[in-house]
């Protein structure tokens, strides 16, 4: 093939435009959001932009290697990320209490980003080249191992939001590799247990359920009797840890399960964003003329609240533009992972995509007010270089694949 | 099941979530519009954080020793004031503060313009009203009533509870799920640090509606404010009484430490250590001066001794060298060695006994009683050098006992591999043993140490661990025990313990003891002296007590620097502390007696 003569007939402008439009707008908004801030805060949106430009760079350089290449490199790439998130926890910075940047003059760079695409490469190859069925307890569990070591890791830093991702991520290659819904809801059922454990009736009627779909899927007696003791565990475990926590132990757990019990973080927040979205009406206040933004009351308005700066300023106009552009743009990934005719560029083509709407959607809903907080930041507009850089490499990797889509 | 098209289903799923979002903002974008409309173009929501009182500290009997009182603390809200600058230039003219410290009180306070910048704490009331006269010229400048910690005045309140104050960024950083915010209270020393979580609380949150000038309108409706969750109790095994009795026999000296552990339990029953400093100091914004000198005082007030200072262990230590002599079957009760003339020739050196006239031919409960370090130089040199540390190890003499307070220190025990790194190989590092049989030489102790180790001499040999709590007490009764915790367990037989405590017994009682001063009339009490010498001045005078004899309740180590003889000086304020808490009062000794008995 030929890297220097691009071919337009297959180079996916509408990926590529959706793309840039979400960070061009990210660049704005995140101007409008500081540019009442102190003179420190208001040149953030020129970092942005030198992010944008050097992620740019970045993407074309990426776009132009051969997937082939990332696909022998896959372990490796999973491999180089596994160390990074294990050297941060020893010599990363700490801020706010997290450990989850390296720092090396005034640069940061948080591993975890890299941990989304090294997995998706890594999960890909093991599907893709797998002759196992999903009956397999070795498949599922290789699957699930190879998820969940970044998904702990990053949850020892602590970082939720991202180990969220993980487990977004494991799910949708499990449905992408087309193993049964119902045998997907029997994967997940030891979390479900872990929630509903904290009534024993809750959990009886889900255990009840449990048995009923085993009964229908007859996977195996391995897998069963793995489901069932990991059911029955987390159902008894539940309540005897409960137990024996601290009240204040207790009541983080509640936070996270629900922020309003933490008036001075979560629930502010997402009141706060309430209102500046709502207030913004049909038409918004207009580009600059956000009271809630400018006045700060938000105080992660550029970073994981930036949706709200476009709902208060440009509106229902400007917000649902905006969610057609990432809509679309997730839908073209979709699409690439459809059309691809190679497995493993499909897999890829799910993860990546996956990978962005999770955090797309999770951030709206959690802007919005539908979710608890997590900290996930919205893909290509956030503020925050690491984010940015990532989201574009990803973008990168789906053109290189709609781009060679029949080859190979 | 399988046959689902996957393709086709992934864009129905993603789809479903994307018209959920779209109804959801024209919920809150048309149908919620005016609503939010409203609180956003004339109200801000103002977040205000109610703190939760703080926990109460009892004493074992059920007395309120820390509580919280009401003070008055100024703020000041930037958005209401036009000059900065003049504005600080009146504060500091009225409540006659430094300039400096006013502007910098305002630049590490700044959150963001509507949010109050506390300037001052724990004012009293007639500034709270020439402030208020004069509010006409101060815009901004509010005050709030709001709750500090009161701790009882004696010196050794500080060591104890140690104190609270406002938490720093780096606390914040360190302990991010905490629920910590700027202007919380943590407590950062002693126990207010240790059961800080205990205490704390929750605070409460109000939310409330603020016009755009600032003013205060209400109440949120759709938002209900968090009440506050008290802090829980701490109930002490302390005595208050027996805080003050310490406290009143050291009166007449310049530095020592007073600790008294309940011997079956580990519950510390009081804890003394002088100089000390007063906690309430840090109620108000302490100002540096008043810091630096509590920093820099060479007589170290906010060094907690009983924890925190090593000391020789003297003649207190004969008790291990005797113990681990008695396990290793080289002497019996009954064994005696060449007579004390007041010295001994060891190689070209003269070792010297503390009585110069010497002590004559001693069994060994004899040269405990009396102390006879002639005795004890040449039943070091029989045991050993790596036989005496490796029972000092076995004794957990060089642990920490985990002690509920921050920065406990362990005791030191030499061995022969620490001289050799120290001074290199050599033949004549067996002889050091000579020194640390009697405890002198590299060999330290805290005073915690020393009662916790006497604490396992007289209870059978069990090491409990060390505890100022007694239970937590929740707001809503609830009463969490702290159980007690064996440790360890002494390597001494119970024979060997026997003879151990007869001896001590005979420091006391017997006539020609060392420890006489710390008798009581109708309660036998045991102990021993020691005095430890001191390179920097006069000796540390020791005394580790325990009473009554038979089944002890009670193990008092005492500390006086630089004092003398530690008979003298150390043994009378065990006796107080001990007759204080076992017969309810104290007598101070008759001067008579005192001239009598001989001490080491």
């Amino acid at each position: 093939m030929n890297f220097f003569r691009l071919k337009t007939e297959e180079f996916d402008f509408k990926l590529f435009a959706c793309a840039l439009l979400l960070s061009l707008i990210g660049v704005l908004l995140i101007y409008s959001a500081k540019h009442a801030s102190t003179p420190n805060e208001k040149g953030l949106f020129l970092k942005q932009l030198f992010w944008l430009s050097f992620s740019l760079i970045a993407a074309s350089i990426i776009f132009l290697i051969p997937l082939r290449l990332h696909e022998i490199l896959s372990y490796l790439y999973y491999l180089s990320a596994v160390l990074l998130l294990l050297a941060v926890l020893f010599i990363g910075a700490t801020r706010l209490g997290a450990t989850r940047w390296f720092e090396l003059k005034g640069l940061t760079f948080q591993p975890s980003e890299w941990a989304k695409i090294a997995t998706v490469f890594a999960l890909s190859r093991y599907l893709a080249y797998s002759r196992r069925s999903y009956r397999s307890i070795l498949w599922i569990g290789t699957v699930a191992v190879i998820g969940i070591i970044p998904l702990l890791l990053v949850l020892k830093q602590p970082d939720l939001g991202t180990s969220l991702v993980f487990l977004a991520l494991i799910f949708s290659m499990l449905y992408w590799a087309k193993v049964p819904l119902l045998f997907i809801l029997l994967i997940c059922s030891p979390i479900i247990s872990l929630v509903a454990g904290f009534h024993w009736i809750s959990w009886g009627i889900f255990f009840l359920f449990i048995i009923y779909i085993l009964y229908l899927l007859r996977p195996g007696f391995f897998f069963s009797a793995w489901v069932l003791i990991l059911n029955l565990g987390f159902g008894i475990l539940t309540p005897l840890i409960w137990n024996r926590l601290h009240d204040y132990q207790k009541l983080r757990v509640l936070v996270f399960l629900d922020p309003n019990r933490d008036p001075l973080g979560a629930g502010y927040q997402i009141i706060q964003s309430k209102v500046a979205i709502g207030s913004g009406g049909i038409f918004g206040k207009g580009f600059l003329h956000g009271s809630q933004t400018k006045l700060a009351f938000l105080p992660m308005q550029h970073t994981d609240f930036i949706f709200s700066v476009a709902g208060e300023e440009f509106g229902l106009i400007g917000s649902l533009i905006f969610l057609a552009i990432f809509f679309y743009l997730v839908f073209r990934g979709f699409s690439i992972a459809a059309k691809s005719r190679n497995s493993f560029s499909s897999y890829v083509a799910f993860g990546l995509t996956s990978i962005l709407a999770f955090q797309g959607m999770v951030n709206l809903g959690m802007a919005m007010g539908l979710l608890p907080v997590t900290g996930v930041p919205f893909p290509l507009t956030s503020y925050g270089g690491s984010s940015l850089l990532i989201s574009w490499v990803s973008i990168a990797i789906l053109l290189a694949i709609h781009y060679r889509w029949t080859e190979y | 099941m399988t046959s689902y098209n996957r393709d086709s289903l992934t864009f129905y799923l993603v789809g479903a979530i994307a018209l959920i979002l779209i109804f959801r903002l024209v919920y809150l974008q048309v149908i919620s519009f005016s609503y939010y409309r409203q609180i956003s173009d004339e109200n801000r929501i103002r977040l205000v954080s109610v703190p939760a009182p703080r926990g109460l500290i009892l004493d074992r009997n059920g007395k309120r020793m820390v509580t919280n009182r009401t003070s008055y603390a100024l703020s000041l809200v930037p958005s209401q004031t036009q000059d900065m600058k003049s504005i600080a230039r009146k504060i500091s003219t009225i409540l006659n503060l430094d300039l400096n410290y006013v502007e910098e009180k305002i630049k590490t306070g700044w959150v963001n313009k509507y949010t109050p910048i506390k300037l001052m704490k724990d004012l009293d009331f007639k500034t709270i009203c020439i402030l208020e006269e004069q509010n006409e010229e101060l815009p901004g400048v509010r005050w709030q009533v709001e709750k500090v910690r009161s701790y009882p005045a004696p010196y050794w309140s500080g060591h104890l509870f140690g104190y609270v104050g406002e938490v720093s960024q780096k606390e914040m950083d360190d302990s991010r799920e905490k629920g910590l915010t700027l202007g919380s209270n943590i407590g950062k020393d002693g126990l207010e640090k240790q059961y800080d979580e205990v205490l704390r609380g929750e605070d409460g949150m109000n939310y409330l509606e603020v016009s755009a000038a600032g003013k205060f309108l209400g109440p949120l409706k759709d938002k209900k404010s968090l009440p506050f969750t008290v802090g829980s109790d701490l109930v002490l095994s302390v005595d208050s009484d027996l805080q003050v009795e310490a406290e009143s026999a050291l009166s007449k000296f310049n530095a020592g430490a007073v600790v008294a552990l309940d011997p079956q339990t580990g519950e510390v029953l009081t804890l003394v250590s002088k100089p000390g400093f007063d906690p309430n100091q840090f109620s108000s914004f302490l100002d540096e001066n008043t810091w630096q000198s509590l920093v820099n005082d060479p007589s170290h007030p906010l060094l907690n001794r009983v924890i925190q200072g090593g000391y020789p262990p003297g003649s207190t230590y004969k008790l291990l060298t005797a113990g681990a002599a008695l396990e290793s079957g080289i002497v019996d009760r009954n064994s005696t060695f060449y007579p004390c003339h007041g010295g001994y020739l060891f190689g070209n050196r003269v070792f010297r006994c503390w009585l110069p006239k010497g002590h004559g031919s001693l069994n060994l409960i004899q040269a405990i009683a009396q102390s006879c370090d002639v005795y004890f130089y040449q039943l070091s040199l029989k045991l050993g050098l790596d036989r005496w540390s490796r029972y000092a190890v076995l004794c957990h003499l060089n642990e920490k006992y985990k002690i509920d307070l921050p920065d406990e220190i362990a005791g030191m025990i030499p061995s022969r591999e620490y001289y050799e790194r120290k001074f290199g190989k050599g033949e004549w590092i067996k002889n050091l043993v000579i020194n640390l049989g009697i405890g002198q030489g590299e060999v330290l102790t805290t005073p915690l140490g020393l009662a916790v180790f006497y604490s396992a001499l007289v209870n059978g040999g069990t090491i409990y661990q060390p505890h100022l709590l007694k239970e937590i007490r929740s707001v809503e009764g609830r009463s969490t025990p702290k159980p007690k915790t064996a440790l360890f367990q002494l390597p001494f037989s119970s024979s060997t313990l026997e003879i151990l405590k007869e001896g001590l017994v005979e420091a006391v009682n017997s006539p020609s003891g060392t420890g006489g001063l710390a008798r009581i009339p109708e309660i036998q009490v045991g102990g021993k002296t020691g005095t430890a010498q001191n390179p920097h001045g006069k000796e540390h005078a020791w005394f580790v007590g325990f009473a009554p004899a038979e089944n002890p309740k009670i193990v008092v180590a005492v500390l006086v620097e630089q004092a003398g003889h530690g008979g003298t000086y150390a043994a009378p304020v065990a006796r107080r502390i001990i007759e204080r808490y076992l017969k309810g009062n104290s007598t101070e000794s008759n001067a008579a007696e005192e001239t009598k008995v001989q001490t080491d």
